[in-house]
């Protein structure tokens, strides 16, 4: 029986409630208010302390998955949930004005913290807004010499939410039950990713 | 303005009991709506952590059944930050010198949460 924590993060209206709900097998525990400044254009409901859920990996296996408030002012709380993370997922909204800067403003964040967790990039709305290009973000994390998974994602799909999750563990931690994970295999390599649904018998 | 009617409440409350050391009015997404802290406190960082907290409080109290939050009361080795909930929209945060007479304090918060949701609410 093991237990692994993971950790959402990322800009306000980046989808990391919708991921965290996406991916948790139990009700996702929501802390959330209505906003009263320019976000309330944007929607009617902001995290203010945190999204907490859980992923069953089955044998006892659990993964803690939890997700931050994405206003700079909640920045104490990515510092105390990133304690203890196994691993990093950072969303962008590639529909906000500086999606890139936004990018950086996230890995100085969490600089330290990546030093030593590995963590994936998905970047999200990009059928909305398909500028700047994922080889733009690509060219960003490289020229900070990361090597991380990247893709374009949809917070709402289980499948992309889950290559994510994998994309990451498999940089670390191929042993924590990849086979068995929401019916997803994945073949990974950090550099050369391809994943395969399994076969529903 | 509601910042002054909130400022006067406040005011009124820290001069109530020389045990309240300061006091601010936040929204419930973490923003300072109206304070009287000291100069060194930074403002942005003490709202986001009052709604954060109030938020977590809710939470909790609902998961472990205990109805509906009226407080979070931390208590540190120098003194009290308590933080009442006053109205639908926003949070009352008070630091409190530590050894204050709680049951005073309490009675003191109590009445401004109530002024300043009637305030907040229109009424």
């Amino acid at each position: 029986m093991a237990s692994y924590k993971i950790l959402i993060s990322g800009p306000v209206g980046s989808g990391k409630t919708t991921a965290v709900s996406t991916l948790s097998d139990i009700p996702v525990v929501k802390t959330d208010a209505k906003p009263t400044d320019g976000v309330a254009a944007l929607k009617d409901s902001t995290t203010v302390a945190m999204d907490y859920g859980t992923i069953d990996l089955g044998d006892g296996n659990k993964v803690h998955l939890y997700g931050t408030p994405g206003q700079e002012r909640f920045k104490f709380m990515w510092e105390i949930l990133v304690q203890g993370s196994i691993g990093l997922i950072l969303l962008i909204n590639n529909n906000h004005p500086h999606p890139l800067r936004e990018l950086e403003l996230f890995l100085e964040a969490f600089a330290r913290s990546i030093e030593q967790i590995p963590f994936s990039v998905g970047i999200t709305h990009m059928d909305e807004c398909p500028r700047p290009t994922i080889q733009q973000y690509s060219q960003l994390l490289a020229a900070k010499k990361h090597v991380v998974p990247l893709f374009s994602v949809d917070a709402r799909s289980k499948e992309d939410m889950n290559l994510l999750v994998l994309a990451m563990l498999s940089m670390i931690a191929p042993e924590i039950a990849l086979e068995n994970f929401k019916g997803l295999t994945l073949n990974a390599h950090p550099h050369h990713l391809r994943y395969t649904k399994r076969q529903r018998h | 303005m509601k910042e002054d009617a909130m400022k006067t409440i406040l005011s009124d409350l820290n001069g109530s009991s020389g045990d309240i050391e300061a006091s601010a009015v936040v929204s419930l997404d973490g923003l300072m709506m109206a304070s009287l802290l000291p100069a060194d406190v930074e403002e942005d960082r003490v709202a986001a952590m009052s709604a954060a907290l109030l938020s977590l409080g809710e939470r909790t109290a609902k998961e472990l059944a205990r109805g509906t939050l009226n407080q979070v009361l931390i208590q540190g080795s120098e003194g009290y930050t308590i933080m009442t909930e006053a109205g639908s929209e926003a949070v009352l945060t008070v630091l409190a010198k530590k050894d204050a007479k709680l049951g005073l304090i309490f009675l003191d918060i109590s009445r401004a949460a109530k002024a300043l949701s009637n305030l907040l609410s229109g009424a």
